[in-house]
């Protein structure tokens, strides 16, 4: 008996063994949902997910010193969990991180990024919905939609941009958005090796595909010149609600949106992005005024959500309708406008943003079940704080001197006599008295709330300083925030893949 | 009692071996990550899309067929994106029309770009057009500012060289961000 014991007991380890490094190694997902089946602790009945395209550390503090002050904060900052996220891509081809082929790039695009988060896996720049290689993998947005969760996708971009287009299309190139198919915007040979059929998804124009697999309920944003009449009647054919007109090309309004109401809805208020809310808030009286700000749609967004998720419980007979929804929401003009080193327009767009965040947080609050996810899905510009007062290397005659090299521990780079700006480079505060030079490279000021009355932005004597790396995107790890059930995981540093895992078991989708 | 030991020691390199033959499959196909492999075996995502017919070639611009320029003149043609560009410089020589698109929406790049020319005869018919397009490769290194103007220069087919006497410029394609 003893020596069967033994027998079934080596046994039993063995298996136990092999199953634990099975569940380890490739399910620890489904894992870890199995022991939060038991406390249900990350289980949320909605999943807010907001993302500040662009978005990087500095951007947030220079938002909260800019309107709230040093010791003031931005609504995402009071949110309790508070982490950072890796954001890095592959290259084209590449095997997924572990693999014998796995390729890294530092920097990431939105498309790589979007991938990342909305799928769980690491893809080259300019992919959707695909994996390196090109397969086709499912996203977030739509096991949620096949779970019978209510889906919603928001951003001031056009909604075929690459973060929305990203929970909603497969795509080798980010570039195929429509209204029509081309050859060059589509195909990607150096992964297919052949062109594909144009009836692969894969190649099908993300205008296309959003108005036809009905992957979100509530479709708000820009990019109306993306869309034709037959997507209008695809839509329409599915229930959707038609803010606008598409065949007209008609943008719809703020008052459009206010009036809506059904469980499908689809609204675009500009042929292209929306509108940077500075020039909205500069032109009031212009067609542009009419947008609805990103705070409008995002609670418009909730309401026909919960309006259709309440319908639904009433209505529900499979079980599924009353789950609760899942939407994405996107502040994209950060990003656009940190391309162009446009700071007082990059602030404004992180304002708006966090004003959205604002309206999330107040509803999950009331909702107490609800898990929201404040993120970016890579730092743009190398935006920065500079000392008032100070210049960069931009700026600079020569970089900083190593006034240290006669100590031979130090002096591993040239030495350099000087440090001091470039006459050429560095003409005035480039929203102030340098404004009118193109070459430029001076620092942007800011009024900040504790400043003297009588400072105004550009001025030497406002107290934020602000300056650009670059006008492209940088490797940084981006911040994120979190609330609600299972935000916990969230503490710390995790890569973006990371986070379909962490949405999906909140919607136990995964 | 031999037996059962034998069982349990099958079952133990049974087991390895299916750890290892797992391992190895992961690292040499680069398996995706834990949660994307549970949910990509529970979900195929929709690929075809009914009513939708795929496209057969390179997108064109009805707009051509719709414009009768008179002779040595440069016409726009209407397109999507119309709201999105300026046309600057156009010229045409008889055997080729140039000319640069200048985007004036948001540009951190220009992704993708196709420009249509339209060329007609004495009488303002289309006899033939030509196409320029420019596609951003992901691999593109950013040495340089963000292009908002992309010169193009479309030539004449050679089917109808020398009854081209007047062209339409149309974009149908116009993806910047």
């Amino acid at each position: 008996m003893k020596r069967q014991t033994s027998v079934f007991t080596s046994t039993t380890l063995v298996t136990a063994l092999v199953a634990s490094v099975i569940l380890t190694g490739f399910g620890g997902a489904a894992l870890a949902a199995s022991a939060d089946d038991g406390n249900d602790r990350a289980r949320a009945t909605n999943v807010i997910y907001l993302l500040g395209d662009g978005m990087g550390r500095t951007h947030v503090t220079a938002a909260r010193e800019r309107y709230y002050g040093a010791a003031g904060k931005l609504a995402m900052e009071t949110l309790p969990a508070q982490g950072f996220v890796s954001t890095y891509a592959v290259e084209k081809l590449s095997g997924q991180p572990g693999a014998t082929d796995f390729k890294p790039n530092p920097v990431t695009d939105s498309a790589s990024a979007a991938t990342a988060w909305s799928s769980g896996v690491k893809t080259y720049n300019a992919a959707l919905g695909v994996d390196a290689k090109g397969m086709v993998v499912p996203t977030m947005m739509e096991l949620a939609k096949k779970a019978g969760y209510r889906t919603g996708n928001v951003s001031t971009a056009e909604i075929t941009d690459a973060t929305p287009a990203g929970q909603m299309s497969h795509a080798l190139a980010r570039g195929c958005q429509g209204p029509v198919y081309s050859d060059a915007a589509c195909q990607d040979l150096s992964i297919t090796g052949a062109a594909l059929p144009t009836s692969d998804v894969r190649v099908t124009p993300i205008a296309d595909q959003i108005a036809r697999n009905g992957t979100a309920d509530v479709i708000l944003g820009g990019g109306l010149s993306r869309f034709d009449a037959a997507d209008e009647t695809a839509l329409k054919g599915q229930g959707y609600s038609v803010l606008g007109s598409i065949t007209g090309q008609s943008i719809a309004t703020k008052a459009d949106l206010a009036a809506a109401s059904g469980a499908k809805v689809f609204g675009l208020f500009n042929k292209g992005n929306l509108t940077v809310e500075k020039t909205k808030q500069d032109n009031p009286s212009s067609v542009q005024a009419q947008e609805p700000t990103l705070s409008e749609m995002t609670s418009k967004a909730i309401d026909l959500l919960q309006k259709g998720k309440n319908n639904a419980d009433k209505n529900d007979r499979s079980g599924k309708g009353g789950q609760g929804f899942y939407l994405q929401i996107e502040g994209a003009l950060i990003d656009k406008r940190s391309h162009a080193n446009d700071a007082a327009q990059t602030l404004g767009e992180m304002k708006a943003f966090d004003d959205a965040v604002a309206i999330v947080k107040d509803f999950a609050k009331r909702d107490g079940n609800t898990l929201v996810i404040v993120t970016a899905d890579h730092e743009c510009a190398g935006f920065n704080i500079i000392e008032k007062g100070t210049f960069t290397n931009a700026e600079a005659g020569t970089p900083p001197a190593n006034v240290d090299s006669g100590n031979s521990a130090n002096n591993s780079t040239p030495t350099r006599p000087s440090n001091s700006k470039d006459a050429a480079r560095s003409t005035g505060i480039v929203n102030g008295a340098g404004a009118a030079d193109p070459k430029n490279f001076g620092p942007a000021t800011f009024r900040t709330p504790t400043d003297a009355a009588g400072v105004v932005d550009g001025s030497p004597d406002a107290g934020l300083w602000l300056t650009y790396l670059s006008g492209n995107h940088t490797g940084a790890d981006v911040p994120v925030f979190a609330t609600g059930p299972g935000s916990d995981q969230l503490q710390g540093t995790i890569d973006n893949t990371a986070l379909f895992g962490i949405v999906g078991r909140a919607l136990r989708v995964v | 009692m031999k037996t059962r030991s034998g069982i349990a020691a099958a079952l133990s390199v049974v087991a390895i071996c299916a750890v290892v033959g797992v391992a190895v499959y992961a690292a040499a196909t680069g398996a995706h990550s834990d949660a994307q492999t549970a949910a990509a075996t529970q979900f195929t995502p929709q690929a075809t899309f009914a009513g939708l017919t795929p496209s057969t070639g390179n997108p064109e611009l009805e707009s051509l067929n719709l414009v009768h320029p008179s002779p040595g003149t440069i016409v726009a043609a209407a397109g999507p994106f119309d709201d999105r560009f300026v046309l600057e410089d156009l010229a045409f020589d008889g055997g080729a029309v140039s000319g640069a698109v200048r985007v004036t929406s948001d540009v951190s790049d220009v992704l993708d770009l196709e420009v249509l020319a339209g060329f007609y005869d004495a009488d303002g018919v289309l006899v033939g057009s030509g196409r320029f397009v420019h596609h951003l490769s992901e691999d593109t290194t950013h040495t340089e500012p963000p292009i908002e103007r992309q010169e193009f220069t479309i030539a004449v087919p050679g089917d109808v060289s020398g009854r081209a006497v007047a062209v339409s410029i149309g974009v149908p394609v116009l993806v910047n961000e």
